[in-house]
């Protein structure tokens, strides 16, 4: 039985009364993350040392609270969004960057540290960190780890797991490990990749080692324009087929132009069904290289005007206009869904075209900004949840959006992650023995279900069914799962 | 010694649940390319994978390849050079797919291609309980679910047998030029910060390797670059990368790993080559006794590790973090301990 106000007196001795968090306002606040899901939670702290991580996890365990970790809280799927009676263990106040060390290629950072501060910092050293969600200006390192993060320079780069190289974690009984190491390659299993996108439910990250990859000597970033949805799409299959893997390929469809001009005043054409932005990097030569085949594919396919940012000044422009499209939706209306599905590249004028169908039918306003070279889209619907019935049309169509993109091979989320809100999905593309494994992943961490609970895995998933390939030993796995367990 | 030569996925979960009720310890085969790496383990079976080489699919424009595990890396290699690109593994022709990827083999390449785990995008594999699962998907970017596929990477067949996987895969370059300078360590790290993208900087004993590729232009104006930091008269065209591999030549390899900048604190002898900014040494040694506990010491000194990658050693007896963890996994994922027990880091 959770003893929440034992919690909280423990939690004020030893981080300090102004670490935690009891009253309605302050609980309301972490009730949710960035998603549509709301949820509810008993206490909130907010640790500043690895040694406080550790008090949170202990006395949480002690009392008898589940535990949510959460970063800048910019999370879209529900990672964070508490289930009820949990304490919130938010890592926001943990921003220092630990170390830099570029003969190693490394630096060790506190997960509170955001995303755009750690690359800023890193600059100086002629170096920087690859991911670069959208959300970077506040999305913290622990969140990233946490979801895996992409963003649009991830295709050239890798996600967030090829860039991490060690986590010092705390797991749910309080022990302190360093998965990975600093070095290439560490003894015992991999356990560092797998914690890597496990959305908090396999221990809390106290700090993260990240690789640093070097600042290439010179960019270019293109902006082509096309009269179809569908030219724009195929321009992206041929630059790849072309042997070009550009740093980054964003696709926006007018809708989404419009908006983001309106608030970025980037420049950009809000006449043109889709729009491209391509960026090439590397040495002087290669950036010309890679140009020249991106421009080729781009006319190929009846490009209406190819603007290569002459400075940095127009190249961030460009850029602004991208990353606060999300936020520039708002002029479309108050709320927006936003999704993160993957598909096969080759699949994405089919799946617009589906995303557009399911929009109109359900006479919802659907945009589009995405990964385009990465097949990761990310339609976004707005509406005003005020009007009745509303809310009801937008998770129809967002149900019907994740069906067409498994549908199409592709995978429930590309960086946004499970969370709460895909969590029923996840039998769209695994089998019951799929998530029984990943189940078994999940309590070999953290056997007795404190961390993040009900995240990822939909009900139903138990690694004790797993354990029932033991054949002579089945009998007794089956004696050892709780009453009315789901078998 | 038993052979079980399966040649449908069916037939490994077949092969792997009667070794689960008959408690026969299977070792699980490749191109024995990757055989030495691991701890001694005693087994009743050897199940081979080479049968099941089949493509399943590939398209080009996806820069994804799926295959069965089996698959040769050279049968592989002339696949995807059909669609103008490749698998960054470096492995002989003769080692598999399944087998790389299960022993953690590194590329030279790894400066620039990165780790080849991280090409893993979805597996799909036999537990050790003989239950077919499948982890990951065939696109590129993921975040769904826990990533069995980048667990079982590395773990040397102790908790599951790989019968396919989807890889990420990439462009060939335009061109490829390596350079020989006359040097050691210290050269190939005044190479690194000349050249921080090249492909490889790989130092050795007396001379430094260096790897470009890319485009045409890019690599010539990057080798002006890395000949500008060394004596014109010391620098020559190669051919291959590596050129030689004078630990080949040794009865015993080991595989250091420690942090790039404490790569100079491990290498001894002659017979090695390190491949700077990555922090991946091989180091040849005459035997497996002393020599190889030397080194070890140094490498964990260093913050490494040093496993055998040919001959007798083994991996070490390195410390082992979240020890319950990996417990826990193997028991779920091999209940009955069917798969190459002792093999892996941890000995149970």
């Amino acid at each position: 039985m959770a003893d929440v106000e034992a919690a909280r007196r423990a939690l004020e001795a030893t981080l300090g009364p102004d670490e935690v968090l009891s009253d309605p306002l302050g609980l309301r606040l972490y009730a949710r993350d960035a998603s549509m899901v709301e949820g509810s939670c008993a206490l909130v702290a907010f640790p500043r040392t690895t040694e406080d991580i550790v008090s949170c996890v202990r006395i949480a365990a002690e009392h008898g609270l589940p535990i949510v970790p959460r970063g800048s809280g910019t999370g879209l799927a529900g990672g964070a969004s508490p289930v009820a009676g949990a304490l919130v263990v938010v890592t926001s106040k943990m921003t220092r960057i630990l170390e830099v060390r570029p003969a190693d290629r490394l630096a060790w950072v506190e997960p509170g540290v955001p995303n755009l501060d750690l690359a800023t910092a890193l600059r100086a050293h002629g170096f920087t960190f690859a991911p670069d969600p959208s959300s970077q200006q506040t999305s913290s390192i622990g969140g990233n780890v946490s979801t895996n993060a992409g963003g649009p320079h991830c295709l050239a780069y890798g996600v967030t797991s090829n860039h991490v190289i060690a986590l010092d974690l705390v797991l749910a009984d309080g022990s302190l490990v360093r998965l990975g190491s600093e070095g290439p390659e560490s003894a015992g299993y991999d356990l560092r990749a797998v914690v890597v996108g496990s959305e908090g439910t396999l221990g809390i990250v106290a700090s993260a080692c990240v690789r640093l990859t070097p600042l290439q000597p010179a960019v270019r970033t293109t902006l082509f324009d096309f009269e179809t949805v569908e030219d724009c799409a195929a321009t992206v299959s041929d630059i790849i087929a072309s042997g070009v893997v550009p740093a980054a390929v964003e696709m926006m469809d007018r809708g989404i132009v419009v908006a983001a001009e309106a608030f970025a005043h980037a420049g950009y054409p809000t006449d043109a069904a889709a729009i491209l932005i391509v960026e090439v990097d590397g040495s002087p030569a290669a950036v010309e290289a890679q140009s020249r085949a991106v421009e080729a594919a781009a006319r190929a396919h009846r490009t209406r005007a190819v603007r290569i940012a002459r400075d940095e000044a127009e190249r961030a422009l460009i850029w602004k206009g991208r990353k606060s499209a999300f936020g520039a939706v708002a002029q479309i209306a108050p709320h927006y869904h936003l999704h993160d599905c993957v598909v096969p590249r080759t699949k994405l004028v089919e799946v617009l075209a589906g995303v557009y169908e399911i929009a109109s039918r359900n006479e919802l306003v659907v945009t589009n900004v995405f990964h385009a070279g990465d097949g990761n889209l990310h339609p976004l619907l707005s509406f005003d949840r005020r009007v009745p019935g509303t809310l009801e049309r937008v998770l129809r169509a967002s149900e019907e959006i994740v069906r067409l993109c498994v549908e199409a091979g592709g995978a429930l989320s590309g960086e946004h992650g499970i969370g709460l809100e895909k969590r029923d999905f996840m039998p769209l593309v695994f089998s019951a023995e799929d998530l029984s494994a990943q189940a078994c992943v999940r309590s070999a961490f953290d056997p007795a279900g404190r961390m993040n609970p009900q995240k990822v895995l939909p009900d139903g998933a138990r690694c004790g069914d797993f354990a029932m390939a033991r054949g002579d030993d089945a009998a007794r796995v089956a004696a050892d799962l709780p009453e009315g367990a789901w078998i | 010694m038993d052979l079980i030569h399966p040649s449908s996925r069916a037939d490994v979960t077949d092969a792997v649940r009667e070794a689960n009720a008959a408690r026969r310890r299977l070792l699980v085969v490749g191109g024995r390319r990757h055989v030495d790496k691991g701890n001694p383990c005693e087994v009743d079976a050897e199940l081979w994978t080479t049968q099941l080489d089949a493509l399943v699919s590939y398209e080009p424009a996806e820069m994804i390849a799926v295959v069965e595990a089996g698959m040769r890396i050279g049968a592989l290699n002339r696949l995807l050079a059909d669609g103008g690109q490749e698998w960054p593994s470096d492995a002989p022709d003769d080692a598999t797919v399944g087998g790389v990827i299960a022993s953690g083999a590194s590329s030279v390449r790894r400066l620039k291609v990165g780790a080849l785990r991280d090409t893993v995008l979805e597996t799909e594999l036999v537990t050790g309980g003989g239950r077919f699962v499948r982890s990951g998907a065939r696109t590129v970017k993921n975040v769904t679910g826990y990533d069995l596929h980048r667990l079982v990477a590395g773990s040397l067949g102790t908790l599951a047998i790989v019968v396919q996987v989807a890889l990420k895969v990439r462009p060939l370059p335009q061109m490829r030029r390596t350079l020989l300078f006359e040097g050691g360590l210290e050269l190939a790290g005044s190479l690194l910060r000349a050249v921080p993208t090249a492909a490889g900087v790989l130092a050795m004993s007396e001379r430094v390797e260096l790897r470009l590729e890319g485009w045409r232009e890019e690599v010539d104006e990057l080798a002006d670059e890395a000949t500008a930091v060394a004596i014109p008269s010391d620098v020559r065209e190669g051919g291959p990368f590596p050129s030689t591999k004078p630990w080949d030549a040794m009865p015993v390899v080991a595989e250091v790993a420690v942090p790039p900048s404490r790569l100079g604190e491990v290498v001894v002898g002659d017979a090695w080559g390190a491949l700077a900014g990555v922090g991946i040494a091989w180091v040849g040694l005459e035997n497996a006794n002393g020599d190889l506990q030397h080194l070890r010491e140094r490498a964990r000194a260093a913050g490494g590790i040093a496993p055998v990658v040919r001959g007798p050693g083994g991996l070490g007896d390195e410390a082992i973090a979240a020890v319950e963890v990996h417990r826990r996994l193997k028991d779920a994922f091999d209940p009955n301990g069917v798969l190459a027990p002792g093999r892996a880091w941890i000995r149970t």
